[in-house]
């Protein structure tokens, strides 16, 4: 089912949690709602969900306008943030809630039930557990009976509210790779909400970026990391190195570094920002002309595959964080206090009047 | 320039609520305990257990015909056809109102909850004089209305139910709202978004979740309704036969100094609160269980 918001604007007494939100999400789509806290993440959610009226705007399912509709009649699963378990129910009867509270002449029959929910327990790997209570469980159990509670009663839609924020990184990981897997297995459309970066990027097939109830970007994993449209986006989406300058008819100027800009030709002398991401540095052992930095190493960490290097630029004082694969770094045999050559090998330059970071 | 911005901003959300003691000696904790245990003693087992040790002074024959009493049943029943009115409107009005307190938002909600607690807040005497200056036949507010209709309020069964109503009032929903507040509404949201119809998230999720608040509270409420002295006392009038409740029927015994008698029937209220003390650490180890995730 797809889901297009249109135009949604949300107030909270005088503060505006989010601000005219357009967005269309695709038929089985995974799309990750990525933004720090307070961004309107969890609004937006719960006003597609019919949870919260929307000031102003439309919530369109397949064409037809729910924006009216109850929260009961627009058929969404939600998994909420602190997963919202029937704490005197057990789990199996946490899971055959949606299907026994129906109208008794759309209920399944009890035998029907039994084995929709046995179902529902094998997918989420908890058929032993099914006679404990919520408060007999572990977190990452609690997370997946609510996914299965949600998933028993068939929706179209899937709304995920941080569906792993409790967890620890590890079983994080495991979890969002099984709803990778069990999103590809039904035709359902999944929306969840995460402030971890590196979570929207390994599973979602589209990410929306927002920001103070705003969209800031919407695009693939790839398209928002390697094309950030904003410095905003460039912050959120990993770690990256500020480079404050001016540019001047496509030359651009950053201490003794310089570098040719030519999508900036038209500048005339305007103070800018270069991001350039730390894997994207390239360090040589000897000057190179006028697109090389000097710079001493200050921090070595060489744990795993990649080398994590902080430097301190030896013209202004400025740090500069580099990553490096393993064997370049043995190549050039680099160590603490060592003066090196620097240079950005990608970089994105902004204009800082045209946004607010 | 160039700086290094760390972006990997994690939360925990870990509410891992470890219950801890206080590492003291173990003076302090025995003495204070000694203490409380003391108090406790003088102020509430010696008055109850006097109660019925003078209740018995005289064999249970005289303990057995004091309550038999017609005149003592009479003052019985009309206390449980009180108890039987009072306390299933109050329980609908507090479920009610604290359900709309604790879970929606809405304009007055803070006059709704002083509106609670006024009888808490005013003396029963007064409440019964209000009752009076409203209903009475001679000189109420309403008098010439009760008159032409010929309905008797004051000194009647149903001044006492009124009187009964309003001081027992604020129980329900004073129990429950926090409760209520505390559990939050996402159970009923995620109901909601299963389908689940408003009465159906009401009985299945909002009910078992309060479920022993409310008997509790609603136990508390047939106390006060049973034991109400003041209030009962001003609108009644004390015909006996009649207009007399247990509490009331207590102190004629008790002017008429007919110890024994008068202790027997209050036997009966503390018989009660023996009841409510027990269904209140049931009802308070539940909500504990209940709320433990
Ligand atoms: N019921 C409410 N009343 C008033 N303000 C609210 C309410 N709900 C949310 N807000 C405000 O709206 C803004 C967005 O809230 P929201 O819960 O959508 O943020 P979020 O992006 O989900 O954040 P988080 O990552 O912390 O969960 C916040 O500033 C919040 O304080
Ligand atoms: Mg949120």
């Amino acid at each position: 089912m797809s889901i297009e918001i249109s135009n949604i604007t949300k107030t909270f007494d005088s503060f505006k949690a989010l601000n005219n939100i357009h967005l269309k999400i695709n038929t089985g789509e995974l799309v990750a709602l990525l933004g720090p806290s307070g961004s309107g993440k969890t609004t937006l959610l719960r006003i597609i969900a019919g949870l919260e009226r929307a000031d102003g705007g439309s919530i369109i399912f397949d064409g037809k306008d729910n924006t009216k509709k109850t929260t009961q009649d627009r058929k969404v699963g939600f998994v909420f943030q602190h997963y919202a378990l029937f704490k005197h129910m057990t789990v199996f009867e946490n899971i055959a809630f949606g299907l026994k509270v129906r109208p008794s002449k759309l209920r399944p029959s009890k035998e029907e039930i039994n084995k929709k929910v046995h179902e529902l327990l094998a997918l989420v790997k908890m058929e032993e557990l099914a006679k404990r209570y919520p408060s007999q469980l572990s977190g990452g159990q609690r997370q997946r009976i609510a996914l299965a509670r949600a998933l028993v009663v068939e929706p179209k839609v899937l709304l995920l509210d941080e569906p792993f924020g409790a967890l620890d990184a590890k079983v994080r990981k495991d979890l969002r790779r099984w709803l990778r897997k069990l999103h590809d297995k039904y035709p359902i459309t999944s929306v969840f909400v995460t402030h971890d970066q590196e979570e929207a990027l390994d599973v979602a097939d589209r990410i929306v970026i927002l920001n103070q109830g705003k969209i800031e970007q919407i695009g693939t994993p790839e398209e928002v990391y390697d094309n950030p449209v904003n410095p905003f986006v460039y912050n959120f989406l990993g770690n990256v190195n500020l480079f404050h300058g001016r540019v001047h008819k496509g030359k651009a100027e950053f201490g003794s570094l310089k570098l040719d800009v030519p999508e900036h030709l038209e500048a005339r002398d305007r103070q800018v920002v270069s991001y350039t991401r730390p894997h994207d540095i390239e360090i040589c052992l000897e000057a190179q002309g006028h697109e090389f930095i000097a710079a001493e190493i200050i921090f070595i960490r060489a744990i795993g595959p990649i080398v994590n290097l902080e430097m301190k630029r030896v013209d202004n004082g400025e740090y500069i964080e580099a990553e490096i694969s393993k064997e370049n770094y043995r190549n050039l045999k680099l160590k603490l206090g060592q003066i090196v050559y620097v240079k950005p090998r990608d970089f994105r330059i902004f204009i800082p009047e045209d946004y607010v970071i | 320039m160039a700086g290094v911005i760390p972006i990997n901003v994690r939360r925990t959300n870990q509410n891992k609520a470890r219950e801890r003691t206080l590492q003291t000696s173990k003076v302090i904790p025995i003495f204070l305990t000694a203490i409380a245990l003391i108090f406790f003693i003088l102020m509430l087992i010696v008055p109850l257990v006097s109660v019925f040790v003078k209740a018995f002074e005289q064999g249970a024959g005289l303990y057995y015909a004091a309550i038999s009493d017609p005149i003592a049943f009479k003052a019985i029943k009309l206390t449980l056809i009180t108890i039987s009115i009072v306390v299933p409107i109050n329980t609908v009005f507090g479920l009610i109102a604290a359900w709309a307190i604790a879970k929606f938002k809405f304009k007055g909600k803070n006059l709704l909850i002083t509106f609670i607690d006024l009888p808490f807040a005013i003396s029963p005497v007064v409440a019964g004089l209000i009752f009076v200056l409203l209903f009475s036949t001679s000189y109420g507010l309403f008098a010439p209305l009760l008159n032409a209709w010929g309905i008797k309020i004051i000194f009647a069964p149903a001044g006492i139910v009124l009187a009964t109503l309003f001081v027992t009032l604020p129980f329900v929903a004073r129990e429950l709202i926090p409760l209520m507040e505390a559990q939050g509404t996402s159970e009923e949201e995620a109901a909601l978004t299963l389908g689940a119809s408003g009465f159906k998230t009401f009985l299945f999720i909002t009910l078992p979740n309060i479920k022993w608040a409310l008997i509790y509270s609603i136990m508390l409420t047939a106390a006060r309704a049973a034991g109400e002295f003041g209030a009962v006392s001003v609108v009644s009038g004390h015909i006996r036969g009649l207009t007399n409740t247990v509490p009331l029927h207590v102190e004629i015994l008790y002017n008429e100094y007919k110890f024994s008698a008068a202790f027997a029937v209050a036997s009966l209220l503390t018989v009660i609160a023996i009841i409510n003390v027990i269904i209140k650490n049931i009802a308070d180890w539940k909500i504990k269980q209940q709320t433990k995730i």
